[in-house]
């Protein structure tokens, strides 16, 4: 016994330092490949948009200096009002009519697994090709849109060469792609809300209106705001779609944060600038996410 | 700067001599045995980005490399928009995918800066071979041998980091339906016969041209540019694009042009220009050597025999912007020594002919002395070599002031007025520019 009592002890002591280490261990590969692709990056950028960048290599520390530069930049602050312009219209415009077909897709009738199926189509395009695909609508020599016009005696369609219909000709794009997401969040949040207040609510004699008003809408709430929330983010880092469209013209018309930070950064090769402008972005995104959370908070506490 | 370059002209007996004497020693060469670059061979990995003027080299040079000088090459293309980025990259990050890039000629400024490029005058490719278009032999220098340096290369010494590969420059492509007297002198004269020929039902639209803004408008706009008697910077890189000279070629661009051009030209990029001029709809092109060398095949234009070249009109000059693609091999190649001997063979006088009767412009006078020219392009581009043609100003900045000035002149387009003006903003846009890039220090 007196021989046996260290050994369990010692082999009880290692069994709990696996214990202990355990965890780590199996934390371990998660932390060191998110370390890799996102710390590591992260931390690269935010050193890379403090310096003074010329054919590609890093020539001096700068400071804060490109951040300050951006907000003297015309063709920066352009980008800004084009993306804050385009995220508005296009995730509002999705946002109501992702909740209209949630809606009328919430009742049960013959076909309708079917047409929610054709409903989230477009969402599962690539948006390169989606963009390619509306090019061939849009293009003012041979797109769709002009054979429909000349079919009906008019002229070429003047689409991507006119800065506001170009503008709006990507909004188009956006909603005819990403109001699907929207709808099928919000389908799957009118699904989850109780029946019970809908139906005292129809004893009592409310009308839709009504219940859609007093009841649907506040206890869809959360859900609202999340998927508001998402596809803001998602809208905001929009650049296949325009890349391949419109590649930001004409002019500057439907230039986004996106399509600019890429050019200045592979194209220009100011590294240091566009790092700078994309943590700029990305502190944009992050507070408009807190400001999100803490409504959805509020909402919670109410 | 210009005028230097304008002086070196070539003349067409000049090229024929040279081109005779060239072809006498290649087949005394190839009597005494094969040419020494063709006892080389082996994988080569050729990046480049799309464009109709390679047609010719992949249809009928590529076979030949793999039979003549046994080399494996593997040609891979890529859009024009994303190769300068892919490659840089590429090049800077020591990837080593590509043994040799395609370049266009405006970005060896850029690579030659970041120094990610061999030296091939090191490597044994000889710049010095008289041979060479100097013009095109010019452009693979960095820091340029003539001309304004950037700051940090006032003082160093050139070195041969790109050499050309198709010597391709704007020429005009016009109906000669409706140009019957042949190729319109002046814009004034293109213009004027091209209404006539709407007129007459013979085609839609006088001129086509690429409206899209930052590359595709700026190299449309060149060649008036250049005839009006515009210069880009002087010496000291103080812009000058908005003299008098400049304003009025852009206020021709955006109001005689475009009226004369189709209503959606400013949206307009290669293919819808290739889709108007061969499609029969317009009346003449400024172009290079992409669409134009379709112009004779019924399967690629609904207009052949109809379609013929000539020097580009002028109005003080009759100058082309030059644009040739441009062979370069990064420091990362992983078949460096097989790219510079596939470079040795290419550009030896023996392939020159055989590209040139494939019907590409060659980069080598001798190219220009072959019996059967492949094109009927090729000897408009000798022409057009002699009345003049610029290369882009060889600055690594390039792509940032094609940008800034394509968005202004894509602005005045879309309103149909206000070049000169779209001049001015974009010169003030260039200067703040290169001030923060160390330009005027």
């Amino acid at each position: 016994m007196k021989q046996t009592a260290p050994v369990i002890s010692r082999g009880r002591s290692q069994g709990a330092g696996l214990d202990l280490a355990l965890p780590y261990l199996l934390l371990a590969p998660s932390v060191l490949i998110t370390f890799i692709v996102l710390v590591y990056p992260l931390w690269d950028g935010l050193k890379a948009s403090t310096k003074f960048y010329r054919y590609g290599k890093p020539l001096r520390e700068v400071g804060l200096d490109n951040y300050l530069r951006l907000w003297s930049d015309s063709q920066f602050l352009n980008s800004l009002l084009v993306t804050v312009s385009f995220v508005g219209l296009a995730v509002a415009i999705e946002t109501l009519l992702g909740l209209a077909l949630a809606l009328f897709c919430q009742r049960e009738f013959r076909g309708i697994r079917l047409l929610r199926t054709v409903l989230i189509v477009p969402m599962v395009i690539t948006p390169v090709v989606v963009a390619i695909v509306f090019r061939l609508i849009y293009a003012s020599d041979a797109g769709m849109l002009t054979t429909l016009s000349e079919l009906a005696g008019g002229g070429p369609a003047q689409i991507l060469g006119h800065p506001t219909r170009a503008f709006i000709g990507l909004v188009v794009l956006d909603v005819w792609e990403w109001t699907p997401l929207m709808f099928l969040i919000l389908l799957a949040g009118l699904q989850s809300l109780p029946s019970e207040p809908f139906e005292a609510a129809r004893v009592d004699g409310a009308g839709p209106w009504r219940i859609f008003r007093d009841h649907t809408l506040p206890m869809l709430g959360p859900v609202l705001a999340i998927a508001i929330v998402l596809r803001t983010i998602d809208a905001f880092g929009t650049f296949d779609q325009v890349f391949v469209l419109t590649r930001g013209g004409p002019g500057e018309a439907t230039r986004l944060l996106s399509v600019f930070g890429y050019d200045t950064a592979f194209k220009f090769q100011q590294t240091g600038y566009a790092a700078a402008l994309f943590v700029t972005m990305g502190l944009m995104i992050l507070a408009l996410a807190l400001a999100a959370v803490r409504l959805l908070r509020r909402e919670d506490v109410a | 700067m210009n005028d230097r370059l304008l002086n070196r002209r070539l003349s067409r007996r000049t090229v024929l001599q040279g081109g005779a004497s060239l072809a006498a020693s290649a087949a005394v060469l190839s009597g005494l045995g094969k040419p020494a670059s063709a006892q080389t061979g082996g994988k080569v990995i050729i990046g480049a980005f799309v464009d109709g003027g390679l047609a010719p080299f992949k249809n009928s040079i590529i076979p030949l490399a793999k039979s003549e000088g046994n080399f494996d090459v593997e040609f891979l293309e890529d859009e024009y928009g994303v190769t300068l980025e892919k490659w840089f990259a590429d090049a800077q990050s020591g990837a080593g995918q590509y043994d040799i890039y395609l370049l266009d000629d405006p970005w060896v400024p850029q690579f030659g800066a970041a120094d990610v490029l061999e030296d091939l005058g090191a490597g044994g490719i000889a710049g010095g071979d008289s041979d060479w278009i100097a013009s095109m032999i010019d452009m693979g220098y960095w820091p340029p041998r003539e001309g304004p340096r950037v700051k940090g290369f006032e003082g160093a010494e050139p070195k041969l980091i790109a050499v050309p590969f198709v010597g391709d420059l704007q020429t005009l492509t016009y109906r000669n339906d409706v140009h019957t007297n042949g190729a319109p002198k002046t814009w004034d004269e293109l213009i004027e016969k091209g209404k006539e020929g709407v007129a007459a039902g013979k085609i839609k639209y006088p001129i086509v041209f690429r409206g899209v803004a930052g590359n595709p408008i700026v190299t449309s706009w060149y060649p008036v540019f250049l005839s009006f008697g515009g210069q880009f910077f002087d010496d000291k890189w103080n812009v000058t694009f908005n003299s008098d000279a400049g304003k009025a070629a852009a206020d021709f661009f955006v109001g005689p042009m475009k009226q004369s051009a189709p209503e959606g030209v400013v949206e307009f990029d290669s293919d819808q220009e290739g889709a108007a001029i061969l499609g029969g709809d317009a009346g003449a092109i400024i172009q290079y050597s992409g669409n134009a060398l379709k112009a004779d095949d019924p399967a690629q234009t609904k207009v052949a025999g109809k379609l013929d070249f000539g020097v580009v009109p002028k109005k003080e000059k009759a100058i082309a912007q030059m644009g040739i693609f441009i062979a370069s091999v990064p420091k990362s190649a992983p078949n460096k020594s097989n790219a510079i001997a596939f470079l040795n063979w290419y550009t030896s006088p023996a392939t020159q002919a055989k590209l040139a009767e494939a019907g590409s412009i060659p980069v080598k006078r001798s190219g220009f002395g072959v019996e059967k020219p492949g094109n009927r392009l090729i000897p408009v581009a000798l022409q057009q070599l002699d009345a003049g043609c610029l290369p882009r100003p060889r600055t690594p900045d390039w792509a940032k002031v094609e940008e800034l000035l394509g968005i202004e002149l894509n602005k005045a387009l879309q309103a149909g007025s206000g070049g000169g003006a779209a001049l001015d903003a974009a010169a003030q846009q260039v200067t703040d520019y290169l001030k923060q890039a160390g330009y005027y220090q």
